[in-house]
């Protein structure tokens, strides 16, 4: 089913070379926070389960698995005679030790705080893990499927020590066969796989080029058959390749400005009028070079699609904006309003940014716009919304699952929720929605959810973003997940 | 003895050096733990991933660990990888030498070259298009003739790879590239000192002598502007240490520079503070070796040293 025939039996052949925007710097999945990590651990490692280019949940190491009756314990059978790259058994006291490293404080995992429900993974015999909850987790399925949660080999790490985030011993159809930091990295098959993906290529090569136009340059010249990230103002350039087309996935990342609720933006009037001054299409078409969609809602398109609720696209109505200004007390230039920006993380941000200053300038909003480095934007947006001497910043949000996402955006006083947003009503359903892993439940639950958040408009919605990569013809079956991470499983190429 | 005393001298500046660049990154805004965290992350998370990183300590404690981490490797490591800084800056050091000497060299052979040209045949129309070129070479961006560069020589004529540091051939756009500024530099200064010592007497008597023209050039007039040339590529050297910033990302070259932007983006703070020490100790040394060689060239400087 996910594979196929000729993948089964086919030789690896052909030698893909690839250019990515940012060095993974590590493939320990514990550490790593990058697309182009990920893309790795995904060919490196194995999971319990994986995610598909639709971020669906599929088995991966798992053939069965069930949930006790008070939702606490998971029991997964794994995979029998399962070795990894070294020849050491992938057996359920590998699997336990992978997760136990995740959680262990002393190592100090980017991705413990995420697994925080997890209290301890125990092996029952060889092929029978229990994953023992502190809390019911109707979503555990999907924070075990994404590569964070790979199985890594401990034995092979503790022998290794930090060598091992360059060369991770796993049990996916391909191994690292070298790393040289900031340049490049190269994959070869596995030749002791034996799950259902094996390696269709012969080997594969990255080559890290932060610098957009050069980038492009490998593209052109044909030293690569893939290169990520073009930027808006090289799609026509590399569409118009011989050889070449540019494909355009969708994204997880949504991105919006997240008002602070305080003051004049306490006032669902000013926050409306704000919503309704922004050309959306124009932004989308004119700066991001289509690279976009108007945000119909949070979360985006990404993960469980079918739990998400989509509603009218606002409309550009400067008129209406201003009455909705003067409704609530403010004329022309009587409103004063400062966002933080950040400059090089989004694509265009800077722009998109004067862009949503001229509009609101508009409707006889000042708006001042402070750009600002990375560091100084995260600090900002980590302040507590209390604290915040702005009134609004520029985020990306990842949509990982309904819970993920809106648990951490709208449950009163978490820490992404830079807001200030408070409702006890989706506070009470948030709770109820992490509890219960009953689909028709959950679809009840964040349905309200979702209404409720958009009706309130915490967030001057922008955008979803689109993913945009360049792809020579002789490459197929070629699949990108909507975050970034980069799939091969049934690539070939057809010189 | 002038030699121990310009050391001793420069030991002073790195501890100050050291202090700055310690103390300086926490001013930077932002907190390591939470660029590494995600905006996604919780408080929770975040407070995790900072205990892990050490950076709850005292700063005293972390300042002695720093230097520490100057003579053992263990004790300072990325953040990010948890490699060793030293193996990190090892790694890379050798690309970022390769292009910044390359550079140099290549600089100061075109300079001198088209500096003697221009002086030979002052006025002519090959003084105006290296008068032109040098001032280009001067004033353009160096990521700007960068782009340029992999435009014409690896998209256009398919000569060279545009990026990348897999072959040799790799390192010569970037050679190129950075070799434009010194080039520009080191032609003007020959230019300008062969004209000023082209009607001396001195030149003259060599000529009177029987020496061809070329060897009056070389051996005589070149050679009094040598000093000069010593402290133009002793800046120009850290100019391209510090240019590798930009350098090494347009070329896709893993060097030190592409090391410290790349950290700088993460927050990994021992990386930037190692790889802006190691930048000072290079400057420091750049500093000590042309003042030691022009002493060396020039009695005149050697004689009121001595004195002093």
């Amino acid at each position: 089913m996910a594979f196929s025939a000729g993948a089964l039996f086919a030789e690896p052949s052909g030698i893909l070379r690839v250019a990515v925007g940012a060095d993974p710097e590590t493939f320990d999945p514990h550490f790593n926070d990058l697309p182009t990590g990920n893309t790795v651990d995904l060919l490196v490692l194995e999971g319990l389960f994986r995610l598909d280019a639709e971020n669906n949940v599929l088995p991966g190491l798992a053939t069965d698995h069930e949930f006790s009756d008070d939702g606490l314990t998971l029991t997964v059978t794994i995979r029998e005679g399962r070795t990894f790259s070294n020849g050491d058994p992938l057996d359920a006291a590998a699997v336990a030790a992978s997760f136990t490293r995740m959680l262990d404080p002393e190592v100090g995992s980017i991705y413990r705080g995420l697994y925080s429900s997890i209290d301890e993974v125990v092996a029952i015999d060889d092929l029978t893990v229990e994953i023992r909850l502190n809390e019911r987790n109707g979503h555990l399925l999907l924070l075990l499927a994404p590569t964070a949660a790979s199985i890594i080999n401990v034995k092979a790490l503790e022998e290794m020590g930090a060598a091992y985030s360059r060369q991770p011993v796993g049990s996916g159809p391909y191994m690292v066969e070298s790393f040289v930091g900031g340049e490049r990295y190269r994959l070869v098959p596995n030749p002791d796989y034996e799950g259902d993906y094996p390696a269709t290529l012969e080997a594969i090569e990255f080559l890290v080029v932060p610098e957009d136009g050069s980038r492009m340059a490998l593209m052109e010249t044909g030293d690569v058959h893939i290169v990520e990230r073009v930027p808006p103002e090289a799609i026509s350039t590399i569409d118009a390749l011989e050889s070449a087309a540019v494909i355009t996935p969708a994204s997880m990342f949504s991105i919006n400005m997240e008002m602070v609720l305080r003051g004049p933006l306490e006032d669902i009037r000013v926050r409306e009028a704000l919503n309704l001054a922004i050309d959306r299409e124009g932004m989308v078409q004119g700066i991001l070079g289509g690279l976009g969609t108007p945000s119909v809602g949070m979360p985006g398109p990404g993960t469980q699609n079918d739990l998400r609720v989509t509603f009218d696209p606002i409309p550009f109505d400067p008129q209406r904006a201003r009455e909705l200004l003067a409704e609530a007390g403010y004329g022309n230039g009587e409103l004063e309003l400062t966002m933080t920006c950040p400059t090089g993380r989004y694509i265009k941000d800077v722009q998109v940014c004067q862009a949503i200053q001229g509009s609101l300038q508009a409707i006889g909003v000042n708006t001042q716009a402070n750009i600002v480095d990375r560091g100084t934007w995260s600090q900002v947006a980590a302040t507590p919304p209390g604290d915040r001497t702005d009134n609004m910043a520029m985020l990306g949000r990842a949509t990982a699952g309904m819970d993920y996402t809106l648990y951490r955006l709208f449950r009163s006083g978490v820490s992404a929720n830079t807001t200030g947003y408070n409702n006890p009503r989706v506070d009470e359903l948030l709770v109820d929605g992490r509890a219960t892993n009953d689909l028709d439940e959950q679809r009840a639950i964040y349905g309200e959810v979702q209404e409720i958040v958009w009706e309130e408009m915490p967030f001057i919605y922008l955008w979803y973003q689109t993913q945009a990569l360049g792809v020579a013809d002789t490459v197929s079956g070629f699949a990108v997940q909507p975050n970034e991470t980069m799939v091969f499983d049934n690539v070939t190429l057809n010189n | 003895m002038i030699v121990f005393n310009r050391l001793a001298a420069s030991l002073p500046t790195l501890l100050i050096v050291s202090l700055l660049v310690f103390w300086f990154v926490d001013f930077i805004p932002g907190d390591p733990a939470r660029i590494l965290a995600g905006p996604m992350a919780t408080q929770e998370e975040v407070d995790v991933i900072r205990d892990a990183m050490g950076l709850n300590e005292p700063a005293v404690t972390r300042y002695v660990r720093f230097i520490e981490g100057i003579v053992n490797p263990d004790v300072a490591v990325s953040l990010r990888t948890g490699r060793p800084v030293a193996t990190e800056i090892a790694e890379r050091l050798p690309n970022t030498l390769i292009i910044a000497i390359g550079g140099l060299v290549v600089g100061l052979l075109a300079g001198t070259i088209t500096g003697v040209i221009c002086a030979l045949r002052q006025g002519t129309w090959i003084d105006t298009v290296i008068t032109v070129l040098t001032l280009a070479g001067i004033s353009m961006p160096i990521f700007w003739l960068g782009l340029l560069c992999i435009w014409l020589f690896a998209v256009y004529l398919g000569w060279l790879p545009p990026a990348g540091a897999a072959t040799p051939a790799h390192f010569v756009l970037p050679i190129l590239t950075v070799a434009s500024r010194p080039a520009a530099m080191f032609s003007r200064l020959v230019t300008a000192s062969l004209l000023e010592v082209m009607g001396r007497d001195y030149l003259d008597t060599a000529r009177s002598k029987g020496l061809s023209e070329s060897s009056v050039m070389v051996r005589h007039a070149l050679r009094n502007s040598l000093v000069a040339a010593i402290s133009v590529a002793g800046v120009q050297f850290g100019a391209m240490l510090g240019g590798s910033v930009i350098t090494e990302t347009v070329f896709g070259i893993p060097g030190i520079g592409r090391l410290l932007v790349d950290a700088v983006s993460r927050a990994d703070y021992p990386i930037i503070q190692y790889s802006i020490l190691l930048f000072s100790f290079f400057f420091v040394l750049i500093n000590l070796v042309t003042d030691l060689l022009t002493l060396w060239l020039d009695p005149r400087t050697r004689k009121s040293e001595g004195a002093n």
